[in-house]
């Protein structure tokens, strides 16, 4: 029961086409990390966004709309190719400019399952206020 | 940190969910800390706050086995990483206070081995901090 991706393609979803899709507010390069009846579920705020080309993109145009500079770094990955899934803690820093706040800094974990390459099911952890709203 | 881990997959799950939460739920305070080395951070990532070393963690253990009657951890999802020594896992939650009062949540902790032990424990709660500390 091996996965046909290997181990370094878990780690450059999450990075190199996820969350640099989001940095540099990239929607069509992050919606294609999803497939198309993913779940992104917000769990210090209890927050669902389903579908991604409903919910999911709806959260990420209001995420790149309201805030100005978006950065995550300090990766460490908990990789299963055999479980198809990436753990992943990260430092996140943002400017929620909407919100007229200064600069915030979170220490956030993300749990991501994958099917066939892509994410199926995103289960966000965040250190301070839910920006996806 | 990149630490040298002896445990394989199934080692490291028997690790985070029997030898560790297994006796969490059994307030077996000896079992708990023997998984952990003596200078092991213990982060509660979603409370900023850090236990630091074999003592802290103690007291943690002490003020969390304490305040509750009841503690339960169960359905496990484990993603696991034996290459690098790191097992992540979420779970359900549901402690019981002395007044019966019952608090559920689906938490997430990561565990990082050196050795056969842990070195590194991040906790991440879906609501607020029950492991608190005086």
């Amino acid at each position: 029961m091996s996965s046909a991706y290997p181990y370094e393609y878990y780690v450059d979803i999450v990075t190199k086409r996820y969350f640099d899709g989001v940095d540099n507010k990239q929607l069509d390069q992050i919606l294609d990390c999803f497939h198309e009846d993913a779940v992104l579920k917000e769990m210090t705020s209890d927050t669902t966004h389903a579908g991604r080309d409903t919910g999911i993109k709806g959260m990420f145009e209001r995420l790149i709309v309201d805030n100005g500079r978006v950065w995550h770094g300090n990766f460490v990955h908990t990789v299963d190719v055999e479980g198809e899934a990436i753990c992943s803690q990260f430092s996140v820093e943002v400017e929620p400019t909407a919100l007229g706040l200064g600069p915030l800094r979170y220490e956030n974990c993300n749990r991501f399952y994958l099917k066939d390459g892509k994410f199926t099911e995103v289960f966000v952890y965040m250190s301070g206020q839910n920006l996806l709203t | 940190m990149q630490y040298v881990s002896e445990l394989g997959r199934d080692e490291l799950i028997d690790l985070a969910t029997q030898k560790y939460f297994g006796n969490v739920d059994g307030k077996n305070m000896d079992a708990v800390l023997d998984c952990f080395h003596n200078e092991a951070l213990f982060t509660i990532q979603t409370d900023h706050t850090t236990h630091s070393g074999i003592g802290e963690i103690r007291q943690m253990f002490e003020n969390f086995f304490a305040g509750y009657e009841t503690i339960v951890h169960k359905d496990f999802t484990c993603t696991v990483d034996p290459d690098n020594g790191r097992i992540c896992a979420v779970f359900n939650v549901e402690v019981t206070d002395h007044e019966g009062v019952v608090t559920r949540m689906q938490n997430t902790n990561f565990w990082r081995v050196r050795g056969n032990k842990f070195q590194e424990v991040y906790v991440y709660m879906s609501g607020a901090n029950v492991l608190v500390r005086e």
